[in-house]
């Protein structure tokens, strides 16, 4: 008896340990979306640094994460933009630390490129609307997200890691109860 | 939303554009009814089927989702939504009935339920015919096999405006103003669309004015306004009393006739 579930069992809890963990990092490669980053971009460095030597403040994002004239969020910016600071001419090394040098990467693109992807994405089926969200204020004039609450501390980031895991249904309706604003399907689904 | 039926002329355009607009397949045979989904339907109807040729009269009516209310506005329970075990369909802060389909377990339920048979079931995935994949709308997102779709008054179209409106700096959302794609491609301007809250709203405006000739799909009802009130008061309070958001405008007798829940 003993014999027995020495030769089968314990293989086969081995066995099955060993699928869990590749179940896991399938689905796990399935559902997760992975984006390309061929740049490791800094976002401290750049808020830190240079954001305050050209006027800038530190937690201006729409710097680079704009909007379109009818309210679209751009997301994250094209090559055209990086370039507008980083001058497609000027020197690769030797200048003062406050100047955007020359990267030779982006120099391979045109301007509307978007060699990048987003770790945050919704579901086709989800409208978000970044210019509703970011524009509601409550009525002593403060408003009532900011970027960090959903993205996490991107500003302090120092690579393009993700930093949280995929944002839920219920953190949107969790906001939603706590700022009293409708929870109704049609608000974000259509 | 209000359609004037002596305007219609049948040409279709209403049902085509909702086809574009919502991502749904145009197939060139549409006579395959389980394939076919269609949100905006166009039916004809004849004064009589075996009239001869002065005397007989054809109408088209557009009907689409009635987005009923049910008997109390306050907390409007539509029949569909009533019936839902899931909660996939619901009556928005607008007032428009939402369907949302990756919550849909394919029950049919609501299908079954509406008066109207406004809503469809997905039986298979969507084909497309020829180029009709590549002008795909992005905004709306194509539902999957096995789940029950709607009209929603091209709810899309309003988050849309919503956002321009947001941007161009206008907070007051009963503010914004937008066209489903029916009524923005109707040629002869039978459809109306707008705000029934709003007594300025050329909606309502157009309702008050031509009261003689403006039904809804539960004519029967509505009739007894004028004729018995108390009975009419109880009617309303039936259960499943939808009171749809829809009105027709007609100038002929039968059709109204025609219309009745017999």
């Amino acid at each position: 008896m003993k014999r027995t579930v020495l030769l089968i069992g314990i293989p086969f809890i081995v066995a099955l340990y060993f699928t869990f963990v590749i179940s896991q990092k399938a689905c796990d490669r399935v559902m997760a979306n992975h984006p390309e980053k061929p740049i490791d971009f800094n976002h401290q460095s750049h808020l830190l640094t240079y954001f305050p030597d050209n006027g800038l403040s530190k937690d201006d994002c729409g710097a680079c994460h704009d909007y379109y004239d009818n309210g679209r969020f751009k997301g994250l910016p094209t090559v055209g933009d990086c370039t507008s600071c980083h001058d497609p001419n000027g020197p690769v090394t030797g200048a003062p630390a406050s100047t955007p040098r020359r990267k030779p990467f982006l120099s391979g693109y045109k301007d509307t490129d978007k060699p990048w992807g987003s770790h945050a994405r919704q579901p086709d089926l989800v409208y978000f609307s970044h210019k509703v969200v970011m524009t509601a204020t409550f009525e002593d004039g403060r408003k009532k997200q900011r970027c960090s609450n959903c993205h996490g501390d991107k500003a302090g980031s120092t690579n393009t890691a993700m930093l949280k895991g995929k944002m839920l249904m219920g953190q949107c309706e969790d906001c939603h109860t706590a700022l009293h604003i409708s929870n109704k399907c049609a608000v974000c689904h259509d | 939303m209000a359609i004037d039926l002596d305007l219609c002329t049948g040409c279709g355009d209403c049902a085509l554009a909702c086809a574009q607009e919502n991502n749904m397949p145009v197939f060139e045979d549409d006579s395959d009814l389980p394939k076919r989904v269609q949100f905006l339907d166009l039916m004809k109807v004849s004064n009589d089927r075996d009239a001869a040729y002065p005397d007989v009269e054809v109408c088209y009516i557009p009907k689409m989702c009635q987005q009923c209310e049910g008997n109390d506005p306050k907390n409007p329970k539509p029949p569909c939504v009533s019936v839902c075990p899931v909660v996939a369909t619901d009556v928005g802060d607008d007032g428009i009935v939402s369907q949302i389909w990756s919550r849909c377990i394919g029950c049919r339920y609501c299908q079954a339920s509406c008066p109207y048979e406004a809503r469809a079931f997905n039986w298979w995935k969507p084909r497309y015919e020829g180029d009709f994949k590549k002008s795909l709308n992005p905004d709306v997102s194509v539902a999957s096999r096995g789940t029950v779709v709607k009209c929603q008054f091209c709810s899309h179209i309003w988050k849309r405006e919503r956002d321009r409106a947001v941007a161009g700096g206008e907070l007051d959302i009963n503010a914004v103003t937008y066209t489903p794609a029916c009524v923005a491609a109707c040629p002869t301007r039978a459809m109306v669309f707008g705000d029934l809250d709003d007594p300025g709203s050329e909606l309502s405006r157009l309702l008050s004015r031509e009261k003689k000739r403006t039904f809804r799909l539960i004519h029967t009802i509505d009739e007894m306004k004028e004729k018995d009130e108390k009975k009419w008061k109880a009617m309303m309070q039936a259960k499943n009393y939808p009171n749809p958001k829809v009105y027709y405008l007609t100038s002929k007798a039968w059709i109204k006739e025609m219309m009745k829940f017999k």
